[in-house]
């Protein structure tokens, strides 16, 4: 338990130093992250073989503390996070398309690390709510740092973020007062199905999905991540919206009766399969890059919004993996996409997507990356999405009364196909294509590649995970 | 309840949801600002006669005192046909979208009522256990007892939030306005005033300990003292590349942590003070934290057009 509080502290006081001495040296967030990422790497390691641990903050009994609850799902998205933090810093500190020299991009982003850690670890519903407050400014500042053009999106990130914050608030006064206690462990022992509940949890719903997008309130995403510079795109993407979902998972998993759970699971479901849909057809038509890798994050947490629903509709385990591979999943493929995409637009000097023409020949490497990723978005065997979809699907083939939820699933990998392939094509048109204003960074392209390796890497750990996560998460 | 009182509070809740209705749909901006500070006040009157002081300080301060300085200064900067620009009064025509808006409303209270209603009888846990550990929390008053010390994660990350609304808007690198010289009475007034927040803001942090009070609130009454100065210029341009200012604001974050972790090294549980030591260590993290909450505060309202570059 130690070493996960100890992997929150250091991006923490690494921020604080860097604000003292105006340091903009990237190599201390980069020291910091690694620090950070073995630290979690041996909580990991203590919570497989010791299972789940608990830590009451100032020693006081359990209702009354805040406490840190180290659960398996939750040290691994503190090496994940942490992970994501030492890939990006690596990347932010070379490239030449991530404006950390003029501005306070790495206290920010050490703050957005410990910011999330503080979330896996928290197990409060109200620290749950200050850790959110915190994540949410904190992007915002990130996204405002690409300059004047991102204010406009980053003010409507703001202002939909507080209101969301404040529907999440209220569901937390409406629990606490209820029931009287905000630790989730002791508060699910203790929910019952009531009037009083279902608003609680509506509220907190609805403040929860604005937060991590998920469709119908998903509008102010693509635009916010597009134009934020390239390394925060790919923080944002790949981590910050699963922060409110993982809160949503605890709370309709833990907290929420069963009953209301099985009421609330198909709409959560039906939202999924919206937002596969309509998220991967707005990334089909997007002109723009970065806006298309934008969208289709839209898409994809569609998928772990399917799972979630229908692992609460139909109350079944196995479809905990489901949720948690597609996070883990999406965030490395998305890291990659985001990366190679802003390292093209830099050095092909065009925005559009259209810019990409012959990107095969100009930047080859990048190209490879965006399309091995774009190939673990879609689900192409053995890559990490596979495994995922593979986990969901396995479940909806078994019945036929379940194969309606499978179309949608396949509707989805149809169209998350063609917006990937709808580059792919552009980039080995290779009859004139868009040459480099300058020479491409070799080193930052192979970068953008290593997450894409490592989600299809996952494949070759693909039984021992399955099998771990179904026994943690059951 | 007496006659008087509850005439007082239907009057002041009847008033707030005038102000309120004013704030959003006055025709002028400038009438808009003008109203919603007047708002944050009776806001601050409505926490006082609740019983809550604490809150009605800070709402003064900071909802009604410094909003109403950042709005005013925003208004300032705006150009004219912004400011002037007659907007759309509450219209009387479209009879429709206010049945239906009626409507939805109704529903949506009733909904509300019927979930809120259960939460009359609802029980008082966390209170009791909160009194029973009073003595070991180093402090009499059980409000700062669950900021700093049952709940004193939550308070530290407060504090990074509000470092980080600062470091927001660092990076949109506005342009302060121009203060205009002040004129001989409010500079006479503000010599009388400023003296007055200081013990204020002093008394209301060391009453903390016994009864309502704090650090937030001790932050917000210093930063009113300390913007007022600024906007007469008495008080020299507060920039972050002063190397004070940058350690007052990271200093409540630094001694908390600090704390956090001498406790942790002493008796192995993060952020559990030994119960002799609580009262000093309470009373250290709120004295650094009311700084770094006032030199925040005062930054974000006067601070100076920096740059973000070293």
């Amino acid at each position: 338990m130690n070493y996960a509080v100890i992997s929150l502290l250091i991006p923490l006081l690494t921020a604080l130093m860097l604000l003292v001495t105006r340091s903009r040296n990237g190599w201390w967030v980069i020291g910091s992250s690694t620090l950070s990422l073995s630290s979690a790497a041996v909580a990991l390691q203590s919570v497989m073989h010791g299972g789940s641990q608990w830590l009451n903050l100032g020693d006081w009994e359990s209702p009354l503390a805040i406490r840190f609850h180290l659960m398996p799902v939750s040290a691994l998205l503190l090496v994940f996070t942490a992970l994501i933090h030492l890939l990006v810093s690596i990347y932010a500190e070379r490239s030449r398309h991530s404006q950390t020299k003029r501005t306070d991009f790495w206290p920010l982003a050490s703050l957005l690390h410990a910011g999330l850690a503080a979330l896996w670890l928290s197990n409060d519903l109200f620290n749950w709510y200050v850790t959110l407050e915190l994540l949410g400014l904190v992007s915002v500042a990130l996204v405002t740092i690409s300059g004047p053009k991102a204010y406009g999106p980053a003010l409507r990130y703001l202002l939909l973020s507080l209101a969301a914050s404040l529907f999440y608030l209220l569901g937390v006064a409406v629990l606490y007062g209820r029931y009287g206690v905000l630790d989730l462990a002791v508060l699910a022992e203790l929910t019952d199905a009531g009037p009083t509940t279902r608003l609680a949890l509506v509220l907190m719903t609805l403040g929860l999905m604005l937060k991590a997008a998920c469709w119908p309130l998903h509008l102010w995403l693509p635009p916010a991540h597009a134009s934020a510079p390239t390394a925060v795109s790919a923080l944002l993407s790949a981590l910050v919206v699963k922060g409110p979902l993982f809160i949503l998972w605890m709370l309709w998993s833990r907290v929420a009766p069963s009953e209301l759970a099985v009421q609330a699971g198909p709409l959560l479901a039906l939202a999924g399969i919206m937002a596969l849909i309509f998220g991967g057809w707005s990334a089909l038509r997007a002109p723009y890059i970065k806006t298309l890798v934008a969208y289709s994050t839209v898409a994809q947490l569609g998928y772990a919004l399917l799972a979630l629903g229908l692992l609460l509709y139909w109350q079944k385990p196995e479809l905990h993996v489901a949720l948690w591979l597609f996070v883990l999943a999406h965030g490395l493929a998305k890291v990659s996409m985001f990366l190679a995409a802003g390292e093209m637009q830099g050095a092909l000097g065009s925005k559009r997507v259209r810019g990409l023409k012959g990107a095969t020949q100009t930047m080859p490497v990048a190209m490879f990356a965006f399309a091995v990723a774009g190939g673990s978005l879609i689900g192409l065997p053995p890559s990490g999405g596979f495994l995922a979809k593979w986990v969901l699907l396995r479940e909806l083939l078994l019945q036929p009364v379940h194969w309606p939820w499978a179309a949608g699933v396949l509707l989805g990998t149809l169209i998350s196909a063609a917006y990937v392939f709808r580059v792919v094509t552009l980039a080995f048109d290779r009859a004139n294509p868009t040459r480099p204003s300058y020479d491409p960074d070799r080193f930052a392209q192979w970068l953008a590649l290593l997450p894409a390796i490592l989600v299809w890497g996952m494949a070759l750990i693909s039984r021992p995970l399955i099998e771990w996560l179904t026994g943690v998460t059951a | 309840m007496s006659g008087v009182e509850s005439v007082f509070d239907f009057a002041l809740a009847g008033l707030l949801l005038m102000l309120a209705i004013g704030a959003l749909h006055a025709p002028r901006l400038y009438v808009c600002v003008m109203l919603f500070i007047a708002f944050g006040l009776v806001l601050a009157l409505t926490w006082a006669r609740l019983g809550a002081p604490d809150l009605a300080l800070a709402e003064a301060a900071i909802g009604a005192g410094l909003t109403g300085v950042l709005m005013l200064g925003m208004l300032a900067r705006s150009p004219q046909e912004v400011m002037e620009v007659s907007r759309r009064v509450l219209s009387r025509g479209n009879l429709a979208v206010w049945a239906l808006s009626g409507l939805v409303l109704v529903m949506l209270s009733q909904v509300l009522w019927r979930g809120v209603s259960g939460l009359l009888d609802g029980p008082v846990l966390l209170p009791d256990m909160a009194a029973h550990h009073q003595e070991q929390t180093g402090v009499d008053h059980p409000v700062t007892a669950v900021l700093l010390n049952y709940r004193a994660w939550d308070t530290l990350l407060e504090l990074v939030v509000l470092l980080l609304a600062l470091l927001g808007v660092r990076q949109v690198r506005l342009s302060r306005e121009r203060f205009p010289a002040p004129w001989p009475l409010l500079l006479a007034w503000t010599r009388v005033l400023v003296p007055l927040t200081v013990l204020v803001g002093g008394y209301v942090l060391w009453r903390g300990a016994f009864a309502p009070g704090g650090a937030f609130q001790a932050g917000a009454v210093l930063a009113a003292g300390a913007v007022a100065l600024r906007l007469c210029q008495v008080l020299p341009p507060i920039r972050w590349q002063q190397l004070w200012v940058r350690a007052l604001i990271v200093g409540g974050l630094m001694i908390f942590l600090l704390v956090g972790l001498v406790s942790a090294g002493w008796r192995g549980g993060w952020l559990a003070y030994p119960s002799a030591w609580a009262g000093t260590m309470i009373l250290l993290i709120e004295v650094a934290a009311a700084l770094s909450i006032a030199t925040i505060l005062t930054l974000l309202v006067v601070g100076e057009d920096e740059e973000l570059w070293p």
